[in-house]
């Protein structure tokens, strides 16, 4: 039986594909897809296809930036990377979520969070 | 910055679509194959794994469409969508859309053209640079407020104002070019030599007047017009420098003004626009006689200087003048400072703006009309608005529906407004008044295209607001149930309110159109005091190189009055310094009183003096009212005598015989003199038709010589045909005499009705168009409503309602907001017409008769417009209507 998965909060899609590309380097959606549901052991469940308004969100504000490739195995593939206005906003939205949770923990009482 | 960068990256997105598309779905693809791959290398079979890969992607389509929303503009896609599907409702009802646009083209296409006109008159800079800063400076003497300023009051105003940059003067004369080829009389303008410089314009080639080539003793030096400069000279390159004869004496010419360059002053300033040359003065303006007022003074503000401050400035340096010359005493010396552009525009303002405002009042008429359309057309097309609401269309997104097609419509309207417009404009042009003559570059331009759609746009929104919202509120399952619409009671109230409204705006405009055409009536009826049937009239300057006394030129002069009278067909020949509605030369006026009248009676009324030959009463058929004319006796004994008319004869001699009593006036050499009164002849208009400006004095010729005369010829027949027979004379006294501005003396009279013609016939056009439009809108009222209640007809007719009873309540309901219509305008127009004041003569602005008039007029044709669509009701078969539903 696997354990129940856990919905993607709201907003913080974002934060994770930044994450995700900064560790990585430049990837294309499904590798990102992938290591998102490696890391998470498959407790997060995500509709692979959410991620790419999420990736085209980000693109537009200039996070992220695309690029044509060809993957490992020879196949076409749109390589994201992540921008230096990325590279700024990921530690900023890192350091509020990190803010946030601690504040969270705290109001439920040293009890563990979600 | 974020969002701006988010904007262009979806602008990019809305314009490359399909390039965007594609790279989506080999993204997709790209990821699913992947995802396929990594599921057979784990072991699972080709078709199994495809379908897992499918439900961990979670639906490719809906993806992309989550995507394409946050890809392109949404609110774009829409719009585009909603004018898509507007044109092919327009395209649908071909009828429909037809009308609406033919009357918004009438409604919009009057206002783009009155605009075209009020954007160039009253709101546009002056072809000058910063022409905002030039200001135009009167004199005033009691109720004389234009008065033209002599030397010495221009240079002491140029020596002491502080908030002047400049100021400078002209003198507008007719100067003879001799020599190169044949004579030519040119308008000549005499100017201080700073006075080009100020209007701000440069040289096509040469320089302009140096400050040392003004004054006593300075060399003879003139500045060409391009349009000279071209005709008499072929456009020599070379033409700096080189002498022409002028008034007989060797000129250098040191400058060509560039195309188009006019001197724009206002009307009755006596500075006509199109000069050909211009001279510096050669007199010392400031040692001039202080009472000789003939320069028209323009000056140029510093910048930030305010009108009002010049104005104070100006009170001071009057105070300055008056304290300095006794002349500027009584009556006290004023100085007024108007705006230039301003003071060009005054008469026609009001007379434009009244046009504008009934432009506007036409196209309410016709935004009216439209909207109608547009209720008609909401409640025939309520079952397809409900399904589209019953199939999950939002309010928001029907009224956004509903807007799209009528701002389209009105769109449509201000496109093909524009090319009415354009023919409008040049029946204008055609007609133009003389003041706007003076402002050329009459064009639509960007501005008015602007106006247009603006009006356009703002009417769409506006009038297909009502229908619209009507449409959001509609109840899903009524409407799904009723069979057939059937004109609800509040739309009904709508329609007739819009007639009322039609009506009220109609009457306004009927009532304008009247007060204006009894007003051209008026005109056509005024006694100018001189009959100008048969009367041609030219100007000729007697050349003073060969007639260089007075009395040589008297003898030229009465040897060609003597010549013209020969030829046969001549009635009567005179010859006069001016010409009643002749603007082109300066009007000389002065003051006058009975001699012997006191200090203080003296100086206190001015005159128009006129300096004639024996014949011009006769040959103007001027009515003598007592005394006698002047006679060839007179003029070979140099008598020193008078002729006023009863106007100077009542305020000089109030009650008493003004023959035989001697009168104090201005002679030629504009000095003062004593005349006796031998006559008095009626008062002719001069200046304008309406009003009068002043009394007249007329002396003789030899006490009053002047160069510049016009001869008055009066034939049996149709004087023009004289012309060659003139001409043959003329050169027959002397070859090299020019003759000038012929005309008949019907055109001047003519030209003196001119704006009022001009506003009458347009203010007519208006009113047309308008009844045509309130007919229209009353017509199609009347007949949708006999349409939407033919079963309720019916069973009148059933139930033993005669015919003519059912026609009669149609028709009552039909006029019934006429009635209303008409009663609001009564009051509306009472309310409006006094600002009509000023283009009114001989008729107030709440003539009885016109009111009368108008609400028949208007009654007439309403009750014609709803007795045709009434009349259906007579033809009404129960059986047929009944079955209707």
């Amino acid at each position: 039986m696997a354990p129940p998965r856990g919905e993607v909060l709201q907003g913080t899609l974002d934060l994770i594909v930044l994450k995700t590309l900064e560790a990585l380097g430049p990837l294309h959606g499904y590798g990102i897809a992938q290591r998102i549901q490696q890391v998470s052991e498959d407790l997060l469940q995500l509709n692979q296809g959410t991620l790419y308004p999420a990736l085209l969100r980000l693109e537009q504000r200039g996070w992220i930036s695309s690029k044509w490739g060809s993957s490992e195995n020879n196949r076409k593939a749109k390589y994201y990377s992540l921008t230096r206005t990325g590279r700024k906003q990921l530690l900023a939205e890192t350091e509020s979520w990190e803010r946030m949770t601690a504040l969270m923990s705290r109001l439920l009482g040293g009890a563990e969070g979600a | 910055m974020k969002w701006l960068r988010t904007f262009t990256s979806r602008l990019y997105g809305f314009f490359s679509k399909q390039r965007i598309e594609r790279d989506l779905d080999s993204e997709v693809q790209s990821h699913l194959g992947m995802l396929i791959a990594e599921k057979i290398r784990r072991g699972m079979t080709p078709e199994a794994a495809r379908h897992a890969a499918m439900r961990e992607f979670g639906g490719a389509e809906q993806t992309k469409e989550e995507y394409r929303e946050q890809r392109g503009l949404p609110l774009v896609d829409g719009l585009l969508q909603d004018v898509r599907f507007a044109v092919r409702m327009l395209f649908k009802r071909p009828g429909f859309t037809l009308i609406a646009v033919g009357t918004l083209a009438l409604g919009i296409g009057a206002n783009t053209a009155i605009f075209t006109v009020v954007h160039s008159v009253l709101l546009q800079q002056l072809p000058f640079s910063k022409a905002d800063r030039l200001a135009i400076v009167w004199s005033v003497y009691g109720n004389e407020g234009r008065a033209p300023a002599s030397g010495p009051e221009l240079m002491t105003i140029r020596e002491r104002s502080r908030l002047f940059e400049d100021l400078g003067g002209i003198w507008a004369q007719s100067g003879a070019l001799t020599g190169e080829s044949e004579p030519e009389q040119v308008k000549l303008g005499m100017v201080t030599a700073n006075f080009l410089g100020i209007l701000g314009t440069n040289p096509q080639l040469g320089r302009l007047f140096l400050s040392s080539e003004e004054g006593p003793g300075g060399p003879f030096v003139a500045i060409l017009s391009d349009g000279l400069w071209r005709r008499r000279y072929g456009a020599d390159p070379h033409m700096i420098g080189r002498a022409v004869r002028l008034n007989g004496q060797p000129t250098t010419i040191v400058g060509v003004m560039p195309p188009g360059f006019k001197i724009i002053f206002p009307e009755g300033s006596s500075v006509p626009p199109e000069m050909d040359a211009f001279v510096p003065f050669r007199s010392q303006l400031a040692s001039d006689p202080p009472d000789q007022s003939y320069l028209r003074v323009i000056g140029r503000l510093h910048d930030a200087v305010t009108v009002p401050q010049a104005q104070n400035e100006l009170e001071t340096i009057a105070a300055h003048l008056r304290s300095k010359y006794t002349t500027f005493v009584d009556p006290p010396l004023g100085l007024q400072v108007v705006p230039l552009q301003g003071d060009l525009v005054r008469n026609i303002r009001p007379a434009l703006l009244a046009l504008f405002g009934g432009a506007g009042l036409v196209l309410l008429i016709a935004c009216a009309n439209v909207a109608n359309l547009l209720l008609s057309r909401a409640n025939e097309r309520t079952r397809e608005i409900t399904l589209r609401a019953a199939m999950g269309a939002g309010r928001g997104r029907l009224i956004r529906q509903l807007l799209t097609e009528s701002v389209l419509l009105f769109c449509c309207g201000g496109a093909a407004a524009i090319s009415f417009g354009w023919g409008a404009l040049q029946l204008l042009l055609a007609l133009q008044p003389k003041e706007m003559e003076r402002l050329s570059g009459i064009q639509m331009n960007a501005p008015v295209f602007a106006f247009t759609f603006a009006v356009a746009i703002g009417g769409g929104l506006l009038f297909g607001l009502a229908p619209a919202l009507g449409a959001g509120k509609l109840d899903l399952a009524k409407s799904l149930k009723e069979a057939r619409q059937t004109s609800s009671l509040a739309s009904r109230r709508h329609r007739n309110l819009l007639v009322s409204a039609e009506v009220a705006l109609g009457f306004i405009l009927l009532i304008g159109a009247g007060l204006m055409l009894q007003t051209f009536a008026k005109l056509l009826q005024v006694d100018p005091g001189f009959a100008p049937a048969n009367v041609l009239t030219f100007r000729v300057s007697v050349p003073w190189e060969k007639y260089n006394t007075s009395a040589s030129a008297l003898l030229f002069l009465r040897t060609l009055k003597e010549n013209l009278g020969g030829i046969p067909g001549v009635e009567a020949v005179g010859i006069t310094s001016h010409l009643p509605f002749d603007d082109t030369l300066p009007n000389w006026y002065s003051f006058y009183w009975p001699e012997g009248a006191p200090k203080e009676q003296q100086n206190v009324i001015m005159a128009d003096h006129r300096s004639i030959l024996p014949g011009y009463f006769k040959s103007m058929g001027v009515t003598l009212l007592a005394g006698r004319d002047f006679d060839d006796h007179d003029v070979a004994e140099n008598l020193k005598l008078a002729i006023t008319d009863d106007t100077v004869a009542q305020e000089a001699w109030p009650g008493q015989d003004a023959v035989g009593k001697l009168i104090n006036i201005e002679n030629g050499n504009f000095v003062r003199d004593t005349a006796q009164v031998v006559g008095v002849v009626k008062h002719l208009q001069y200046h304008a038709l309406t009003n009068q400006v002043r009394g007249q004095i007329y002396l003789l010729y030899p006490h009053a010589v002047r160069t510049h005369m016009a001869v008055t010829l009066k034939s049996r027949r149709n004087a023009q045909t004289l012309l060659p027979l003139i001409r043959q004379q003329v050169a027959a006294l002397d070859k090299d005499l020019p003759i000038y501005h012929v005309e008949l003396m019907t055109e001047y009279v003519e030209s003196a009705r001119q704006q009022t013609r001009f506003v009458t016939l347009l203010a007519g056009v208006m009113a047309g168009i308008a009844l045509l439009l309130a007919c229209t809108g009353i017509y199609a009222v009347t007949t949708y409503s006999v349409v939407q209640r033919t079963s309720e007809l019916g069973i009148r007719t059933a139930l033993g309602a005669q015919s003519r009873e059912l026609f009669a309540l149609v028709l009552r309901q039909s006029m019934l907001p006429v009635a209303l219509g008409i009663s609001i305008g009564f009051v509306l127009s009472l309310l409006l017409t006094p600002l009509l004041s000023t283009l009114l003569f001989g008729v107030r602005p709440t003539d009885a008769l016109t009111y009368v008039a108008g609400a028949f007029l208007l009654s007439a044709a309403a009750l014609i417009a709803s007795v045709l669509p009434a009349r259906r009701t007579m033809r009404v078969d129960p059986m047929v209507a009944l079955r209707y539903e």
